[in-house]
């Protein structure tokens, strides 16, 4: 009997010491910077297409820190358990000109409205961004991305 | 000597606050995960929700379960993150989602027309239940899921 309490002590305190841990963690991993795997041809050349890890932040998008020229992650408008890697291209009440590749070399001009912002990913030829679903709205941005981890020949700060 | 028990007195106080203190941190950490994963309290006001929640301010307690595993239906009163001001957080009911046919009076206080709009994929129409002095899909289109925060359950 007094094994059992032992025991149920000792298995207590190890999980008070793991949920710290993970509290630690799910702070950290939401609310300052994780490791994220992005793949994909959206992004070339800047991201690979078989995968990189890249360090995302979450403290800009909170601050209102984040302009035109920053790849960030976005919850997708279309599929919303998806989040895609894009770079602001446009903010809020800029005049943002794009061409669709594919559909023969027409431009569109189009205004930012208020509280959205027009992602694009660097490779316009394979890229499913705000040329096809529109701006998106400033709150499905999830996080930055500032600096690639791997792979090891690209590691560096992502300007 | 003095010096030193005095010393050894604040260390002995510092020691015990900064266990306090851990103590209300791991408390409003466990908050804070409840808050953001499974329920949180919201104090909802203003006309657009009328006569469902009231002009001066109700609390609302809000479940972020639903949300994320995609169970919200038309007729949920939802948080929605406001695409227009991304800081601000309104209340409304969904009236339709994706691939829903949405019937609407686009402006109740000048003409009775009726317009109807196919909800695109991935979004929500919501509307407040006082449409005379709502400011919602019927202003700035659909929005998307990804924009829920909670799903209101109780006031």
């Amino acid at each position: 009997m007094r094994r059992w309490g032992l025991l149920a002590k000792e298995a207590l305190t190890q999980t008070l010491t793991f949920a710290r841990f993970f509290c630690l963690f799910h702070v950290t991993n939401h609310y300052l910077w994780s490791p994220t795997l992005v793949f994909g041809p959206s992004m070339l050349p800047t991201l690979n297409l078989t995968g990189d890890v890249i360090l995302a932040e979450y403290v800009s998008h909170r601050v209102g820190r984040l302009g035109p020229g920053d790849i960030v992650f976005v919850r997708s408008p279309v599929d919303p358990n998806k989040i895609v890697t894009k770079r602001i291209v446009g903010v809020e009440g800029d005049r943002v000109t794009y061409f669709k590749p594919r559909n023969g070399d027409s431009c569109h001009t189009v205004v930012v409205p208020k509280g959205h912002v027009w992602i694009q990913g660097d490779n316009l030829y394979a890229s499913r961004d705000s040329r096809q679903f529109g701006p998106v709205p400033y709150g499905l941005i999830e996080g930055k991305a500032f600096f690639r981890v791997w792979p090891p020949n690209s590691f560096g700060s992502l300007g | 000597m003095g010096v030193r028990n005095q010393l050894s007195l604040f260390v002995t106080f510092a020691k015990e606050g900064f266990e306090k203190s851990l103590l209300v941190g791991k408390f409003f950490c466990c908050l804070h995960v409840v808050n953001t994963y499974v329920c949180t309290p919201a104090l909802a006001y203003g006309p657009s929700m009328l006569p469902t929640i009231n002009l001066t301010g109700d609390l609302v307690l809000a479940e972020r379960i639903s949300t994320r595993f995609n169970k919200v239906c038309p007729g949920d009163v939802v948080l929605v993150r406001s695409p227009v001001v991304p800081r601000r957080i309104v209340t409304k009911r969904v009236i339709g989602m994706e691939g829903d046919r949405v019937s609407y009076v686009a402006d109740p206080k000048s003409s009775d027309k009726f317009e109807t709009v196919v909800v695109p994929q991935g979004h929500v129409w919501i509307e407040g239940d006082n449409i005379y002095e709502s400011n919602d899909s019927r202003k700035f289109g659909a929005v998307p899921y990804g924009l829920i925060e909670g799903r209101v359950f109780l006031r």
